[in-house]
């Protein structure tokens, strides 16, 4: 079957794939979405650990390597529709003004070729789009002032509550969590239940994934979504100056074409790259958009330190949602730490369910686990610091020579931490120790396995000033093929501390309204 | 509409339990229920089976009854997509039958080196020992996936049966609070 040409195709139904989707739909456009896992409703979101595994990837198409590889690759990517915004905390803070100007302040790293101040409008809209929860007025102590939150600040129970005093006794002013989810019933969607499930999916519409947000809207303009399509190669004509369509594997494993006038590939940080490398021709041997040899590389990742307190009273562990109660800027300075370089991020207050107990204390078996887990669900609660790293030319994503089931090659993700990221890591170690010990728990512990915990990956097609610099501008086309997009955090240059999200919606919300309203300069 | 209300209305589209084979009829049943029935294993051997079920209850007391082998047993037998082990995210590169295989007979050859018996065979202070050794990389001939993640692997499939359902919920008086159910009570 050969599909007619369309507007726009866009590789990954997640969460920036679903906002140019949104945006270009409402702006008259045909789009076409291709997602590699099923088309998932909310009625498919069965409230449990072992069942909500369905949601993500099977295994490993993604290959970690490196001395500190990505291990939590799979638990935090997408399958489906929705991609890992199906299943994310839903934590909504934003970058900081610093984290846009790294270079000009300290020498290091990348400047980004925007500033907040243009991202800042995208912010406040997207908080009305999705539906944001939070006390903006307090978050300005850190940040420029900016419209209020849509809804009020959730909840809070006794979990995040028993860390405020032990915090501000350490410096550490904590604010309501600005979250992606509802606190009070907005836009036909319920409020939330405090159930703590939001890790396995939300059935009720209360936490805003893209299906219940910007992929609804581009559902009912008309987007069509196509699930269990693999995409393998972006095409370009003979000349290789323009995108012509995505290659990709149906449900019943046949070769599909979808041209476009515009190519928009939205399928995370190691995919995105995979796809340009994998589109080679003779006029990119390099992959496309791969002249600057910048594609894949620069990948970055938040590094965890949590530490965790055991209370003999009931703190009602399991209650909340797997959102941040309680956040703070107050160690995103980069030079917080002496001897360490870096912005930290702290949450408390995440709702846990048994799993969580038991990954707790992944040092105890038998007996003393059984023990264990009585205490903690009752008890168990954690401080968790998201630290910066820098980007590393060395961190990439590569073609490995293994390959799918399609022919296509898998990606190698090389990552390891430098002394500068390993030093902050120890040092939100060090200071979440000292915030546990002032807290009333029985028991405080370093969650400080052999091994580095991780999240969120960034980079691998990062935005700059130009080709000289990077792969995309700043709003994520591509310099060298001006019908080629890049959507979601593989433009960021630099990761701040902060979860990801909120600013990935932001800043694909710039992207796709330039696109949409400079439709005819990059359509052609 | 109040919470209980809520749930209740969206309770109806619950699925759940898993499908195991029995004389040639596709059933649903919780791994427990399909241990106590003795429905047969797909994939492991009986060898396999008695190993995995004493590491389970090495690791976590109560997995062997709650179905552990079973449990392990459907899920390498299906495709990867539709598994629930946690291996599909701890990065265990599928088909996941074959890495249970070689934990299985690296635990093994390792105790037989050690011990002169397989796992399955050893005292349960000997099971401990040897659990907290593995767990440590600190098996001497070890061959096989890395120790320490076996351990990983296997304690989260254990934390799984025991734990992760409703009863375990249950058990533990923490509230299990679903939207979605599963229909059974795990």
């Amino acid at each position: 079957m050969a599909y007619e040409k369309i507007d726009a195709v866009i590789v990954g139904a997640g969460a920036s794939g679903s906002v140019f989707a949104s945006v270009l739909t409402r702006a008259g456009k045909k789009v076409v979405l291709l997602d590699n896992g099923p088309d998932w409703q909310l009625t498919d979101l069965i409230s449990s650990d072992i069942w909500g595994r369905r949601v993500k990837p099977a295994g490993a198409p993604v290959l970690l390597e490196g001395n500190h590889p990505f291990a939590a690759y799979t638990n935090q990517a997408g399958w489906g529709v929705g991609g890992a915004a199906l299943h994310y905390f839903a934590n909504f803070p934003r970058y900081l003004p610093n984290d846009f100007k790294i270079n000009s302040e300290h020498n290091r790293a990348h400047d980004w070729p925007i500033s907040y101040e243009d991202i800042a409008p995208f912010y406040d809209r997207v908080a009305v789009d999705v539906g944001v929860s939070g006390d903006a007025q307090a978050e300005e102590k850190w940040r420029p002032a900016g419209a209020s939150y849509p809804m009020p600040p959730m909840k809070t129970f006794p979990n995040g509550e028993v860390w405020l005093k032990a915090a501000e006794t350490n410096g550490i002013r904590f604010v309501p969590g600005a979250v992606g989810m509802s606190s009070t019933a907005y836009r036909g969607r319920p409020a939330c239940m405090y159930d703590g499930w939001c890790h396995v999916g939300c059935p009720i519409g209360a936490l805003a994934n893209p299906v219940v947000t910007y992929l609804s809207e581009a559902r009912k303009a008309g987007a069509e979504v196509r699930a269990l399509c693999t995409a393998t190669r972006v095409l370009s004509n003979q000349e290789g100056t323009r995108a012509t369509g995505v290659e990709y594997y149906d449900a019943n494993r046949q070769r599909q074409v979808q041209e476009a006038s515009v190519v928009i590939l939205a399928a995370w940080s190691a995919q995105n790259p995979r796809l340009l490398l994998n589109s080679v021709t003779d006029k990119h041997p390099k992959g496309l958009a791969n002249s600057s040899e910048l594609v894949g590389k620069f990948m970055m990742v938040h590094h965890i330190a949590g530490t965790w307190a055991l209370f003999d009273e009931d703190i009602t562990p399991h209650m909340g949602t797997v959102g941040a109660q309680f956040m703070s800027y107050d160690r995103y300075i980069k030079t917080s730490y002496p001897g360490a370089f870096g912005s930290s991020f702290i949450v408390t207050g995440a709702a846990m369910k048994t799993n969580d107990y038991a990954a707790a204390r992944a040092d105890l078996f038998g007996p003393e686990l059984a023990a264990f887990m009585k205490r903690a669900a009752r008890g168990i609660t954690r401080i968790t610091f998201f630290g910066e790293e820098l980007p590393r030319l060395e961190n990439r994503v590569e073609l490995a020579s293994d390959k799918d089931e399609f022919g296509m090659p898998l990606a190698r993700l090389i990552h390891g931490f430098d002394d500068d990221a390993l030093a902050l890591w120890n040092a939100n170690f060090e200071q979440g120790m000292k915030v546990a010990n002032a807290t009333t728990a029985t028991t405080v512990w370093p969650g400080k396995p052999p091994f580095v915990p991780a999240a969120h990956l960034h980079g691998g097609a990062i935005m700059g000033t130009g080709p000289e610099n990077s792969v995309t501008n700043s709003y994520g086309q591509t310099h060298e093929i001006a019908n080629l997009w890049m959507a979601g955090p593989c433009i960021f240059p630099t990761e701040g501390a902060s979860n990801p999200t909120y600013t990935i919606f932001a800043v694909s919300l710039r992207g796709a309204e330039y696109l949409a309203q400079n439709w005819g300069t990059v359509a052609g | 509409m109040d919470d209980l209300r809520r749930r209740a209305l969206i309770k109806g589209a619950a699925i759940g339990t898993l499908a195991f084979i029995v004389d040639g009829a596709r059933i649903m049943l919780t791994p427990q229920e399909a241990r106590a029935q003795g429905v047969p294993l797909r994939t492991l051997t009986a060898e396999q089976a008695a190993t995995l079920d004493a590491v389970g209850e090495t690791l976590v007391p109560g997995a062997k009854e709650a179905g552990i082998t079973n449990f392990v047993d459907q899920q390498i037998s299906i495709a990867a997509e539709q598994s629930l082990l946690q291996a599909r995210i701890l990065n265990v590169r599928p088909p996941f039958a074959k890495f249970y295989r070689a934990a299985i007979r690296a635990i093994d050859q390792a105790s037989e080196k050690a011990k002169s018996h397989r796992f399955a065979e050893l005292t349960p202070d000997e099971q401990h020992e040897f659990i907290n050794l593995m767990r440590q990389n600190k098996l001497d001939g070890w061959q096989g996936p890395p120790g320490p993640f076996v351990y990983t692997v296997l304690r989260s499939d254990a934390v799984d049966v025991v734990y992760a359902t409703m009863d375990g919920y249950a058990a533990l008086g923490v509230p299990y609070m679903h939207h979605i159910a599963p229909t059974k009570r795990w």
